[in-house]
């Protein structure tokens, strides 16, 4: 049977950097417990998505021409299956915010500026869509149609409550950070620098450090 | 007393255990409603008799009504949100019982709530088909974290030879316990010849 | 997260076996394991270590930390520090109840072992309690964990999370704000 090994890229996405599977694997695993933690959603990460599937399917294939209670083959199907659970895990977790967020989250997509990042996969993006209709007619049918001219409408926007930012995260440094401002609960306290040291774990609100999980410098625990 | 019926059935779908679904009160939210809106048409005809005939005394009334009103909406919009809370529930039904429901809880939903649990689903089955460039990834199975891939297992009935690793054969004999890979189990567990045993 | 979850982060870890078998290198997606050859010890992932143990493949061999002499004067510094004193492994908890669940027969004074390390982990729990209380108490807004392990925040870290977010919910309602109308609990 043939095993998967060495370094692989994606040529048609030019932002793929060269990454070997396992560090391919190192990227789901970090996206999967940002996205666990994080209070917002996060952006997506479809490339990740795509290559560990491949990576996934490729074995899959590999497992099926295999001879039936090799060893072999069920080493790798333990693999398989821890790193398809993270990944299941992982869209799990995004596809929760989407729906308990969606007003704001299609919001923010549909606000979203030429060339910056998208939060929505075009899959997710289709899936919030298609969550917003069927929600807002469930309403419609159910309450409001019957109700009085004055009270037929509901913005959704308003209504949904947004994720709270200002949550408590616990994190793990992986790039050393100087000067972190931490703003303080009561009006006789005073704000403050804390520097992050690399490897080193904190907990802080997640508005302080948001930025720092979106570009890797931190890690959410 | 107005605006009891609303109150009435905010208290009653808060009532119901977490996660639990009540079954939808039809009559409940109907008698609301009728009650808004002969609120609502009451207050309209008062209005204009008042305007036009300068019936100043209607006034109060009015208001009165419109404070009721003002609660009455309230109440719905608290409502709303039990509906919406309702609609959670029957969300996460999809993830615990799969895409069939049973048929107790379907008893349970009213014909919008029904319609959205199918709209849902349907959205979902396409996301989870659309995953990976085209090949799919059912997201509602995995859900726990794969233990040992081992199980421990109880024979129910009779069942024969078994063939596992290397090529090793055993014979599940009614009562015998095994230790055996647990995908090759599956099967045999869902048709009831062989029983998890858990450590 | 859930603790199977942080078991799960732990059974990554890398420990030693002495395996029965021979097999050629094994090319994983997430790297090269092996060659296995009888009688040689080689390193693998947790999870394939107790899998192969279970399977009777393989013996395993107990990481340098978890002896009985070593885990004896852990205890007592953290006895008696009020910090938290770093530990060997992030996993110390999940790697013990693990490797003694199923394979005591390989590690030597496994009982001395599991009270040893049940110790360490209820004083440093009892620790974290206070700290946890004492941060909510006095409105604090960051706090340095550096030997915390995961499953120690993981344990406390829930508790601590919502009563902060709650506290902080209180506050903010004390000020005037519009009003919601959907339920604000998921």
């Amino acid at each position: 049977m043939a095993d998967t090994m060495g370094g692989f890229s994606d040529s048609e996405d030019e932002s793929q950097e060269l990454m070997t599977p396992a560090q391919l694997i190192g990227k789901l695993e970090e996206a999967w417990l940002n996205e666990k933690f994080a209070p917002e959603l996060l952006e997506n990460k479809s490339e990740i998505v795509e290559c560990v599937m491949e990576q996934l399917n490729h074995m899959e294939e590999n497992l099926q021409r295999s001879k039936k209670g090799d060893l072999r083959a069920t080493i790798h199907r333990m693999e398989t299956e821890r790193i398809r659970y993270v990944l299941s895990s992982y869209l799990r977790s995004r596809l929760q915010k989407i729906e308990k967020y969606f007003p704001h989250v299609l919001e923010k997509e549909k606000s979203r500026a030429e060339g910056e990042p998208s939060y929505l996969s075009p899959e997710e993006y289709a899936f919030a869509k298609e969550y917003y209709a069927n929600t807002e007619t469930f309403l419609k049918n159910v309450a409001l149609k019957s109700m009085p001219p004055n009270l037929q409408t509901v913005d959704l926007g308003k209504s949904v409550p947004k994720p709270n930012l200002d949550s408590f995260v616990f994190l793990r440094v992986k790039e050393r950070q100087e000067n972190i401002l931490v703003e303080p609960e009561t009006d006789e306290q005073r704000e403050y620098a804390v520097d992050f040291e690399e490897g080193s774990q904190h907990l802080i609100r997640y508005r302080t450090v948001a930025p720092l999980v979106a570009s890797g410098a931190v890690q959410l625990i | 007393m107005f605006c009891e019926k609303a109150i009435e059935l905010i208290r009653e779908l808060k009532r119901a255990a977490d996660g639990q679904l009540p079954a939808f009160n039809e009559d409940g939210i109907r008698q609301v409603f009728e009650e808004m809106k002969a609120l609502y048409e009451q207050n309209q005809m008062d209005v204009n008799v008042a305007k036009s005939d300068g019936r100043s005394d209607l006034i109060p009334t009015i208001k009165f009504r419109h404070c009721c009103l003002l609660r009455n909406q309230r109440c719905i919009a608290a409502y709303l949100c039990v509906f919406y809370d309702r609609l959670l529930r029957i969300r996460a039904l999809r993830w615990e019982y799969g895409s069939v429901l049973p048929t107790a809880i379907r008893f349970h939903m009213c014909a919008e709530e029904l319609e959205w649990f199918n709209q849902y689903k349907k959205s979902l089955a396409t996301y989870m088909r659309s995953l990976g460039g085209g090949g799919g990834l059912d997201i509602t199975q995995d859900m726990k974290p794969p233990k040992s891939l081992y199980i421990e297992v109880r024979c129910l009935k009779d069942y024969g030879e078994f063939e596992i690793d290397d090529g090793t054969t055993i014979l599940l004999k009614k009562n015998s316990q095994h230790f055996l890979p647990r995908w090759k189990c599956e099967q045999l567990i869902r048709q009831g010849v062989l029983e998890h045993v858990m450590s | 997260m859930d603790p199977s979850e942080v078991e799960f982060l732990a059974e990554k870890e890398m420990v030693t076996i002495i395996p029965n078998f021979s097999l050629d290198k094994v090319y994983l997606i997430g790297g090269e394991l092996g060659p296995f050859n009888p009688g040689l010890p080689v390193d693998v992932p947790l999870w394939l270590a107790i899998n192969l143990k279970q399977r009777q493949k393989c013996r395993i061999v107990p990481p340098e930390w978890m002896d009985v002499e070593k885990l004896e004067v852990i205890r007592e510094q953290e006895r008696k520090e009020d910090t938290f004193t770093p530990i060997p492994s992030p996993y110390y908890m999940e790697l013990t109840k693990l490797l003694l669940n199923h394979a005591s027969d390989n590690i030597p004074k496994a009982d001395e072992i599991r009270t040893l390390v049940k110790d360490t982990w209820d004083t440093r729990i009892a620790k974290l309690r206070l700290s946890a209380d004492s941060f909510v108490s006095q409105q604090e807004v960051h706090a340095k964990l550096d030997n915390l392990t995961l499953m120690e925040i993981n344990t406390i870290g829930t508790f601590f999370t919502d009563s902060l977010n709650n506290l902080f919910k209180i506050r903010a309602n004390l000020q005037p704000r519009g009003e919601s109308t959907m339920s604000q609990e998921y």
